[in-house]
């Protein structure tokens, strides 16, 4: 495929097109007991496609429907059954280990049940004050789930989001953890409502596109923090938590079914040596009025949270609970080999589409004089201390406008919804429209190559970027 | 460190609290995890004490005890692995050697665990190291591979008794034995994952008042296994202790000597109801061998049958015996009575029950009677017998006991239900005709029991958590009934996405309007394959706010204009609507605020008119535009784009003609929230999603802009 200013794109090969591949791959069927799972790693190369033959199964709580194919790759992941289930599984590896894991498992079902049952409360506390006046009634839980690295965190957000909304919920996911992106690339904090079945072949889904598309798709609203860790730049990072927690908030005011299912919270990796990761993580709980949090994997974390929120109250006079549980079974190490490799398909994804699906990107030629690009600064320095975040004139380190360069090739610019002439609060606080990719840069001519997903004249909006997510060499082959 | 005394202090309390420990009882278990996890400094201290424990205990305690041992090994992990590595052996084999099969497995489980990283553990070691399992799993295999041979000899020479008795592979073989060892006739003890378990180790065959020296030989038969890590002469170890007969026919039992000992016991059990008038066991057991006693003057039983008394009476005595003197001797507990088959009488007898032998009432009594200290012979709840996580797949692996109860028990079972010796029971011998009160029937797809749900009230998801309380042992328990609710409640599901959709009438309307929509998706797939693609923009921060989701059918049945746009052909649409060019030069140049596009002029009716046009408010629109915007309702004539609404984009993005995907596929959600709801979620649209209507709009344009290019 040739696109204008782009050259030659790699499409992802189609999964077993090449004829040599299609030799390698076979089928085997498994059977798994009650309670076991199957647990697979894709890498980048290959598929694996996954049929449910019999039973029910379900992949991070999104039921399997029978007889259906399912393409993973680029994955590590597993598909569990509370029942039983035969898998019919297609790959040029399909032997994965099947094992029991149960205690991990039961307890986020009894959490979800737990969850569903205030719902539910909820639920009747709007039905009584009406529609127009749910800002009276309860809110629904707010959940968040963080602990050390690799533990599933982002796994049980899921499957507590499907679980949710197979029992008809429509939680608000909101991705705190700039590392990896929810509906959004890397580097960003985004929130979601989740109402409709989730895809299970990505993480989270696409973005909304152009074309229709069989898993209803799920809009996203995301903030630019263009940073790996909320250390890097807390102060960033806490403004934009505390905006995004607005816009939530808000929108849990006025959508009475969103009120009722209340918000699911995913963190980036805490450490017990990282302090400052527990100063971010309190941000969080209390912007988002957060009143269950669940710690992963780490008895020490379980501790030192459960004294950290003890006798705290949320800004609706609930007590913060604090839940250690076991971390998820199947959790594995993902390296940043591999991470890197995620979120370069993630990027790609975006302007390209993925197999399913082909979308068409538009490169074009800007003068550096007709854009308005400002990058995201490291100021890890900042004192984490709530005192320093009130402090207005701090904030303007958060920004700063630059000239393009040679050294923003291959970056990802978030496209924000604020004027070129705003200041940069303004635009720091503003939300994300889309992202363009920088193709090329001609310093002699004082030209950018910007490759857009739409067609679109770039000038009118600033754009922001930062050093995450890395720049993306590959995007073009 | 802590001083020698502290320690033992501290040992000693362990100790009576390792006592209290009747049953796999998760609660317990994480308690004393926890003792030993506070008190590390007497690390030493309890590890000596537990393992110690764990080879004093009756059998039917060792699980127990060793879930215990595996709980802190797990949890607690250092100094623990340290302490109790240097014995493991020796505290796992003498285990192994006196526990029943199900039990064995259970260990074989557990064992298996510990070769494994600790689940939910960063850790990638194993919980034991190597060099402290594999002594243990030699020993094992080398146990069963002389189990195996010896059981083929037997094969040979017992051809004509050989029922179902074959080995398993993957298992530990069950030696078969036709002669009805208390183990073999429990299938019931393992699908409940409840320890009953009965002191084979302790020589059930030998005439009750032998019964210590019996235990003796059996020792001194067991040393040699757990001196050496190749216990070649270990075999025997795993059996009963009978090194040469195991598996033979006893030798004549003598009705006699039978007697003799059940006057023993009825004098005891005469004594004790004495001393207790009021315990009903007591009664009940008085009663049951008075019964026993007369079927045996008056009948003339065969040998098998007899054994299987005589192996009755020589549990009981152990009871009648023990129990008062509180000497760690095993003490049978009643619930193996529930399947083993005493000699309940032929047909016409006197009716000798196995519940009157050891009623549900007897088995309370005894339970208490066996703890140490009796304030906590407060009837159990039903054994929750989930531990922290010991073992893991043991909770996990009900279908395969289930499978391969020992199936010579199976047999034996069968064997004396011809032979008249058991009446055909209400259920299988597996189903667990127990009659004990906490003793839960084995759930079907249940690894373990579990107490019932405490359901006051309908059944709702309220209800039937409201025992769960945000605690890590709360939440961790299993709660079968819990799991429907995420599948066989939800109703039947949709075939293409996984959905379920309930079977009552909602579910059907909402199923059929979500199958329409598959249908009209796969349809516009189809057709959008055809033309580009591109991501949209996302909606700005106003909008999200006021975008409501929407899920399947508000209306039901496709209108004309929804079926009309789906075609994704312009020439269905309805007739093209004029208006006159405006006069107003600012209107004269504007757009259409959806598309960008300008106004095509066309010579109408004597003068110039906007073709394809709607004036809405003060803004004019191409009417297909509008009309595909709003959903067909193009007479709402209050919506306004691009307007009052903070932060939505002005329509300023260039002139482009494809630029109108600038706006796809979500400008809809810049609408105020109120007339989203209004204008678009509430006219019958049949759609399933909001932004799907985007799809309309963009196959539309984009046939229009082919059509320009």
């Amino acid at each position: 495929m040739s696109i204008p200013g782009l050259g030659y794109i790699a499409p992802a090969p189609p999964p077993g097109s090449a004829a040599a591949a299609a030799a390698l791959v076979e089928t085997t069927t498994i059977k798994l007991e009650p309670f076991w799972e199957y647990r697979f790693e894709v890498p980048a190369s290959t598929t694996l496609t996954v049929r449910l033959v019999s039973g029910t199964a379900e992949k991070d709580g999104t039921e399997l429907a029978p007889n259906t194919p399912y393409v993973f790759t680029r994955l590590k992941s597993k598909i569990n059954t509370w029942q039983t289930c035969e898998l019919e599984i297609t790959s040029p590896n399909p032997e994965g280990p099947t094992t029991p894991d149960q205690t991990s498992l039961v307890s986020y079902l009894n959490l979800h049940m737990k969850l569903e049952a205030a719902r539910a409360t909820v639920q009747r506390s709007i039905e009584a004050a009406g529609e127009n006046n749910i800002s009276a009634a309860g809110m629904g839980p707010r959940v968040l789930v963080c602990g050390p690295a690799n533990t599933g965190k982002t796994t049980l957000v899921r499957t507590l989001t499907a679980w949710g909304v197979r029992m008809g919920s429509q939680p608000m996911v909101i991705n705190t953890d700039p590392t990896h992106g929810m509906l959004s690339p890397p580097g960003t904090l985004s929130a979601s409502v989740f109402a409709t079945i989730m895809d299970i072949t990505t993480e989270w889904g696409g973005t909304p596109s152009s074309g229709p598309t069989a898993i209803p798709v799920k809009l996203p609203l995301s903030y630019m923090y263009g940073l790996r860790t909320p250390e890097e730049n807390p102060k960033l990072y806490r403004a934009l938590v505390s905006r995004l927690a607005a816009a939530t908030t808000s929108r849990l005011a006025e959508d009475p079914e969103v009120r009722k299912s209340g918000m699911v919270l995913d963190t980036g990796d805490l450490s017990l040596t990282n302090p400052a990761g527990y100063e971010a993580l309190a941000h969080v709980v209390s912007e988002f009025s957060v009143n269950i949090v669940v710690a992963l994997g780490s008895e020490r974390i379980t501790a030192d949270l459960t004294r950290r929120f003890a006798g705290q109250k949320t800004t609706l006079g609930e007590e913060i609970v604090v839940v250690g549980l076991e971390k998820s079974g199947g959790a594995v190490e993902r390296d940043a080999s591999f991470m890197q490799g995620v979120t370069e398909a993630a990027i790609k994804e975006y302007f390209f589409g993925d197999v399913r699906r082909n979308l068409s990107p538009h490169t074009q030629s800007v003068p550096f004089d007709a854009v308005t690009i400002w990058k995201v600064v490291e100021d890890s320095t900042t004192a984490s201390s709530d005192d320093d975040y009130y402090d207005p004139a701090a904030s303007e380190t958060s920004l700063e406008k630059v000239e393009p360069s040679l050294a923003m090739a291959s970056c990802l610019l978030a496209v924000v919804y604020a004027h070129v002439h705003d200041d940069p609060d303004t635009i720091r606080d503003a939300n994300v429209m889309g992202y363009v990719w920088v193709a090329g840069v001609d310093e002699a001519k004082r030209k950018l190559k910007l490759t857009a997903p739409v067609p679109t004249r770039l000038g009118d909006r600033p754009m922001v970027f930062g050093n995450y997510p890395e720049p993306v060499i590959g995007l073009t082959g | 460190m802590a001083s020698y005394q502290e320690s033992e202090h501290f040992a000693e309390d362990f100790r009576e609290a390792l006592e209290d420990l009747q049953v796999n009882n998760r609660y317990d278990i994480q308690n004393l995890t926890m003792i030993a996890r506070e008190n590390t400094e007497h690390a030493l201290a309890i590890a000596q004490t537990l393992q110690n424990h764990i080879k004093r205990v009756a059998s039917h305690k060792k699980l127990p005890s060793l879930y215990v041992l595996d709980s802190i090994i797990k949890n607690v992990g250092t100094p623990y692995t340290l302490f109790f590595g240097k014995r493991l052996f020796e505290t796992y084999m003498d285990a192994y050697a006196s526990v029943d099969m199900p039990t064995r497995r259970k260990m074989d489980e557990m064992l298996k665990t510990w070769k494994e990283p600790i689940p939910g553990s960063i850790d990638t070691r194993p919980v034991f190291p190597p060099d402290v399992t594999r002594p243990i799993e030699n020993a094992l295999i080398k146990a069963r591979t002389s189990a195996m041979a010896a059981q083929q000899q037997h094969y040979r020479n017992e051809q004509q008794l050989l029922g179902r008795g074959r080995p398993m592979p993957q298992q530990p073989p069950v030696p078969y034995r036709n002669t009805p060892t208390p183990p073999n006739v429990r299938p019931s003890s393992q699908a409940s994952g409840y320890p009953v378990n009965h002191s084979n180790g302790a020589g059930p065959f030998g005439p009750p008042p032998k019964a210590p020296s019996q235990y003796h030989q059996h020792q001194s038969v067991t040393m040699p296994t757990r001196s050496t890590p190749q216990p070649s002469a270990s075999m025997p170890a795993f059996q009963p202790p009978y090194p040469g007969g195991y598996g033979m026919p006893q030798p004549g039992i003598s009705v006699d000597a039978l007697n003799n000992d059940i006057q023993q016991l009825i004098a005891a059990s005469k004594a004790e109801f004495a001393r207790s008038p009021h315990d009903p066991s007591i009664q009940t057991r008085l009663k049951a061998l008075l019964d026993l006693q007369s079927i045996l003057q008056t009948q003339n039983l065969p040998q098998d049958q007899l054994v299987l008394i005589k192996n009755r009476i020589a549990e009981l005595a152990v009871t009648i015996r023990a129990t008062p003197a509180q000497t760690p001797t095993p003490v049978p507990i009643a619930p193996a009575v529930a399947v083993a088959p005493p000699p309940s009488a032929p047909p016409a007898a006197p009716k000798v029950s196995i519940d009157s032998l050891l009623g549900s009432g007897a088995l309370a009594a005894l339970l208490a009677r066996s703890s140490a200290t009796p304030q906590v012979s407060t009837p159990q709840p039903p054994p929750a017998t989930m531990a922290i996580r010991s073992p893991p797949p043991q909770r996990v692996e009900l279908p395969k006991p289930a499978a391969s109860a020992p199936s010579d028990a199976l047999s034996l079972v069968e064997m004396l239900r011809k032979a008249g010796m058991i009446p055909p029971p209400t259920a299988g011998p597996s189903s667990g005709s127990t009659p004990a009160p906490n003793h839960m029937p084995p759930m079907p797809s249940l690894p373990f029991p579990l107490p019932r749900p405490v359901v006051s009230g309908p059944p709702t998801v309220e209800n039937m958590t409201s025992d769960i309380t945000f605690t890590a042992s709360s939440l961790k328990q299993f709660r079968p009934h819990l799991v429907p609710l995420l599948f066989e409640s939800l109703g039947t599901q949709c075939t293409q996405c996984g959905r379920r959709f309930k079977n009552d009438a909602e579910g059907k309307k909402k199923k059929t309007a979500h199958m329409d929509w598959h249908f009209k998706v796969n349809q516009r797939i189809a057709e959008a394959d055809k033309a580009g693609q591109n991501r949209g923009w996302l909606v700005d921060e106003h909008d999200w706010v006021g975008t409501r989701e929407t899920i399947d059918v508000i209306g039901g049945v496709p209108t004309a204009q929804a079926a009309a746009t789906q075609g994704g052909s312009v020439a269905k649409l309805p007739k093209m609507q004029y208006i006159p060019v405006p006069d107003d030069p600012v209107l004269l140049n504007s757009v259409c605020p959806i598309c960008q596009e300008k106004f095509k002029q066309v010579y109408l009716d004597e003068e110039w008119a906007w073709e394809d046009a709607l004036e809405v408010g003060d803004r004019i629109y191409h009417a297909s535009c509008h009309r595909e915007a709003t959903g067909g309702s193009s007479t709402v004539a209050a919506v306004k784009y691009g307007g009052g609404g903070r932060g939505t984009p002005e329509p300023v993005l260039g002139k482009r003609k494809a630029e109108v995907s600038v706006y796809h596929p979500s400008f809809l959600h810049m609408l105020p929230p109120k007339r989203i709801h209004t204008s678009l979620l509430f006219n019958s649209r049949n759609t399933d999603h909001v932004f799907l209507k985007q799809d309309d709009l963009t196959s539309l344009r984009a046939g229009k802009l082919k059509m320009e290019v």
